[in-house]
């Protein structure tokens, strides 16, 4: 039968098309240079480094709601806050710290590291990983607009049923808070498809499964986790939505619902929630320890297995944040047993980092000491958290100072610490210098002290019955020294962890005015691949893709194994470093239509809040990016130049 | 290759930037040997197991709350039935009782079970029309792969045409339950259900549109068959659909 | 369209895949196979059974038709056969199975608070 050939369609620039695009109608930008060029982006580098740096101005905001926090706790009685701007204050903290601090910067560097790492150009889906940058970035700005729009939200980061609802909630503060995640949380859905999709399908020739690094394997998980339980936190907030702003009755206690129905489905999602808060730290510290060590990670399987054990039980402990809700004996009993055994993989993480310490050669640099402060924080908060699985001594714990005490001992204390050891480890091959090691230290010792000092002392607040989530405690309590030492604390913790930041301008200044040297492909004498290549990493990542041998495959090029079973060094990582010459290799275009797909949902977000009026233009903004997007070239065609890797270089790798 | 219309200029640096864009898409390489697209739309549909998954558990845990405040004859559910003037009509301290009621809540609640709002065989066609769209689904996607292009866009038209029928039944039955006094706010059954069904309907109303998409592609030539994997992932995302559908006439409708 | 091999098995197409694809036939008599699961589904429902008896086989039907859809119109049967096969299979297997087993035990403890 006659198949009818179609003229090409006209491109708005006027231009004669070379060749018929398949789809194509709106050209591809290309911008090269300036805030066009970071609007546009769809480079896996500059989007981690946007993720890192939206995270740092939310960890300002939640931070300073911290402080808050500890000045209207220092002392009794204190009415520095009102009970009401307290519940916004704890509510945003917790929101803004979970969900805008900690998973982007997770996000940040499972996006910087992971092609790099597996030796692939980019991620599996370019554009959508600026998608989910951009989406997640305008649900967090959404959140803290609440602040200037009717108040923040104010149902703790929980948000508990029925006190979430119109009755007991009028002002819209939970509304943005429903609205807020739930725009943010298609990021974290859309970027788990996305970076799954590349640790399975982009690996370097060579490079299994098992030689996969660490960090790898655990953002693996990280995403996987992310993928199944997203949703579940979804339905809640639609639930709520409902109830909210279009007059169901889900959570009506009156009408017979279930209040434990909210806690149910939270939790579903809340525990997967926090294990995939802290796996990225995890697998950061993996990389960071056997390089400061010169040693390889001891128990390579046991710690891809741990990892994936979490990753599994971590589904099955959600009551373990009900168990005074009414569960029941029997639901109580199952879900404490479950939880005792969650600690056992973790148990094996630390050992096996602590044994990959053992008989080493240890460089005590600033990111090895964040590291071994994960590991000893994280043990200690880990602890506590063993003694909450205990139900009976839940029961008196829970809701006291105990619990806030062993979350932030392994949230801050485990996780932000592996954080900033990831960030002096890593910014040299980011930004082409290294962080000052002097600044460092006292970067690390201020937030040590001040972290300890702070959250230490709540072990016994709690102990001694102070409630949280309240927004004062009397006199007579006996809860005023503690509590004053932890203020204290806090000043100094917050020192602490901004010098960073004044690390990270002054070490800036340092090299700028040092003429700028070239810190080399691997400074730190480094054992995984993305060491391979110049710093700052060069756009096109690798000049060839290198083919894979083994496990630390770069450690192994540069020292062989003699005789005796020592090692011997056969090349220096600059002799083995790739020459960053980008010539030739093709690189996926940027494209301006995740931003505009990703503008029409804050504003389909306040139709939902304020007035569905707004969901006009909101509808509009969303076809034409959805329809934008898919009719742009999948490539810009007109840039001429050959094709990346061949067929048989990708080819020959195996599951 | 041979698909691409030839290029204006014939040249063979065009013909590269062909190969060029297809191996940019699902023909190129990869370490398992799958495409990216494909793996990205299963892991997404893995995903939205975990959502329909917790609406029909919502689904089950609020209509199971619902007809048990019913039948203990709960006066503030009562009262969430009943049309808003009719409950102020009521007067003070004067409660709703089953004789205020629609009569289909009396039936419900003397069967202990929702079971009398539904309509049966209405549904049951409806699901009948779903499961047939799933079949010219299929048939459309192996028409691309055959080149068959006439047929391409008959399965596809009726693949959406059918499913435009799935949602105008949804739409005749939800009107027919409002109109028997189920609404969205007023009972645990009524939200759950709507949500339910709703959510689902607006799944499937967005598989209308990539459908009517890919027909408006394929008559301006761009859906040939190099581009079946295009086809391939609307239908996975359709026959998903079409599975939850499964589920839910099974769960919602026939089992008690 | 073109068939490639006439099938005359009805029902089921264990032998029927020669390589990845179904022929056309298959496919119509997969969808016939459904239809015809959906009204005996919908007569076992009017037959006034209760409990167990009710239940179990319509779940057992309902579980069927996710399987012919899932395999054939979706194409896992012959993901499983292929080099490196399985991996979407797998994938949405893990997602199904996490959602029954997570909302079974939901379901359990809501409605058995013992005690």
């Amino acid at each position: 039968m006659a198949i009818i050939e179609n003229e090409p369609l006209a491109l708005p620039s006027g231009d004669v098309p070379g060749v018929e695009n398949p789809l194509g109608v709106f050209k591809r930008p290309r911008e090269y240079s300036g805030l066009k060029n970071w609007l546009t982006t769809v480079d896996h580098k500059k989007i981690g480094i946007m993720y890192g740096a939206a995270a740092m101005f939310f960890l300002l905001i939640g931070g300073a709601a911290a402080l808050l926090i500890r000045i209207q706790l220092a002392t009794p009685n204190s009415s520095f806050l009102s009970a009401d701007a307290y519940n916004q204050i704890f509510t945003m903290h917790g929101t803004v710290m979970v969900f805008l601090v900690v998973m982007p910067i997770g996000a940040a560097f499972a996006n910087y590291l992971l092609p790099l790492q597996v030796g692939a150009r980019d991620v599996a889906f370019p554009r959508i990983n600026a998608f989910s940058f951009w989406v997640f970035l305008f649900g967090g700005l959404l959140l803290n607009t609440s602040w200037f729009l009717g108040g923040g939200a104010n149902g703790g980061w929980f948000n508990y049923a029925p006190n979430n609802g119109v009755v007991f909630s009028p002002s819209t503060g939970i509304d943005f808070w429903n609205v807020g995640l739930l725009i943010a949380g298609m990021g974290s859905l859309a970027g788990s498809v996305n970076l799954i999709t590349t640790v399975l399908n982009l690996r370097a020739p060579g490079m299994t499964l098992m030689r996969m690094p660490i960090f790898v394997w655990m953002t693996l998980v990280t995403q996987f986790l992310l993928l199944f339980a997203v949703p579940v936190l979804t339905v809640a907030q639609i639930l709520l939505i409902m109830d909210r702003n279009f007059g169901a009755s889900f959570f009506a206690v009156d009408l017979g619902a279930d209040p434990l129905l909210w806690q149910h489905l939270f939790w579903i999602f809340g525990h997967p929630e926090v294990y995939l808060m802290i796996l990225p730290a995890f697998g950061i510290v993996s990389e960071v320890i056997p390089t400061f060590s010169r040693k390889p990670i001891f128990g390579y399987p046991f710690m891809v297995f741990s990892g994936i054990a979490i990753g599994f039980m971590g589904w099955g402990v959600w009551a373990h944040h009900m168990f005074v809700s009414g569960l029941g004996p029997l639901s109580v009993a199952a879900f404490s047993f479950a939880t005792m055994f969650i600690a056992v993989p973790t148990g094996v993480k630390v050992l096996n980092w602590l044994a990959t310490m053992w008989g080493a050669k240890i460089t005590l640099n600033t990111a090895m000491l964040f590291a071994i402060g994960l590991v000893t924080q994280f043990t200690v908060g880990g602890l506590s958290g063993v003694s909450h699985a205990i139900a009976p001594w839940d029961t008196q714990q829970t809701d006291t100072y105990y619990i806030v005490a062993h979350f932030h001992y392994v949230l801050f204390g485990g996780a932000l610490f592996g954080f900033m050891s990831g960030m002096y480890f890593w910014w040299p091959k980011a930004f082409g210098y290294k962080l000052d090691e002097g600044h460092g230290k006292f970067n690390f010792w201020a937030m040590v002290i001040g972290f300890n000092l702070t959250f230490g002392p709540q072990h016994i607040l709690g102990l001694q019955g102070m409630p949280r989530r309240m927004h004062t405690y009397d006199d007579a309590m006996g809860f005023n020294l503690w509590n004053l030492v932890s203020t204290f604390g806090a000043f100094i913790l917050a020192v602490g962890t901004l010098w960073v930041l004044v690390n990270a301008l002054i070490s800036y200044k340092g090299w700028s005015k040092a003429g700028r040297p070239d810190v080399g492909p691997d400074p730190w004498d480094a054992r995984t691949i993305e060491w391979s290549i110049q710093s700052p990493a060069p756009e096109h990542n690798f000049d060839y893709t290198p083919t894979i041998t083994s496990l630390d495959d770069f450690w192994h090029r540069k020292y062989a194994e003699v005789e005796d079973g020592k090692l011997r060094r056969v090349a220096t990582g600059e002799e083995i470093a790739q020459p960053g010459n980008g010539e030739g290799v093709h690189l996926p275009a940027p494209s301006y239509w995740p931003l505009v797909l990703s503008l029409a949902m804050p504003v389909l977000g306040y139709a939902i809040i304020f007035t569905l009026w707004l969901a006009i233009p909101g509808m509009l903004l969303l076809f034409a990016g959805l329809y934008g997007w898919a009719l742009e070239p999948a490539d810009d065609l007109d840039i001429d130049d050959h094709h990346g890797p061949s067929h048989d270089e990708l080819a020959g790798a195996n599951a | 290759m041979t698909d691409l219309a030839t290029p204006v200029d014939g040249g063979s640096a065009a013909d590269d930037h062909n190969q060029h864009q297809d191996s940019h898409d699902d023909h190129a390489p990869t370490s398992l040997g799958l495409s990216n697209s494909k793996l990205a739309m299963w892991l997404f549909l893995g995903s939205e197991c975990l959502l329909f998954g917790a609406l029909i558990s919502t689904y089950l845990l609020s209509k199971a709350r619902f007809i048990a405040e019913l039948t203990a004859g709960n006066p503030n559910v009562i009262e969430g039935l009943m049309p808003a003037e009719e409950v102020e009509a009521l007067g003070d301290g004067v409660r709703g009782s089953f004789e205020t009621l629609p009569e289909i809540f009396n039936e419900m609640a003397m069967e202990g079970s929702v079971e009398p709002i539904f309509d049966i065989p209405f549904t049951s066609f409806s699901s009948f029309v779903l499961l047939m769209s799933s079949l010219c689904m299929v048939l459309a996607h192996k028409a691309t792969e055959e080149r068959d292009y006439k047929n391409q866009r008959v399965w596809l038209a009726t693949t959406a045409l059918l499913g435009s029928v799935f949602i105008g039944g949804q739409i005749y039955e939800f009107t027919a339950f409002y109109r028997e006094g189920l609404t969205f706010g007023g009972s645990l059954f009524g939200s759950a259900f709507f949500t339910l069904t709703g959510f689902h309907g607006v799944h499937v109303t967005g598989g209308i549109l990539m459908l009517v998409s890919l027909l408006v592609l394929s008559f301006r030539g761009k859906l040939k068959s190099d581009r079946s994997e295009t086809v391939e992932l609307v239908g996975l995302y359709w026959h998903f659909v079409d599975i939850i559908w499964v589920l839910i006439f099974t769960i919602v409708y026939l089992i008690p | 369209m073109t068939d490639t091999t006439i099938d005359t098995e009805v029902a089921h197409d264990d032998q029927a895949d020669h390589g990845d694809h179904p022929t056309e036939k298959q496919y119509w008599v997969i969808f016939a196979v459904l239809a015809v699961l959906t009204a005996v589904e919908v007569a076992w429902s009017y037959l006034g059974l209760s409990g167990p008896a009710l239940v179990l086989p319509l779940i057992a039907m309902m579980v069927v038709k996710f399987i012919l859809v899932a395999g054939i119109f979706m194409h896992l049967k012959f993901d499983l056969s292929i080099r490196n096969g399985g991996v979407f299979s797998y994938v949405f297997a893990f997602g199904l199975v996490l959602a029954i087993l997570v909302y079974a035990v939901l379901l359990v403890t809501v409605v058995w608070p013992i005690g």
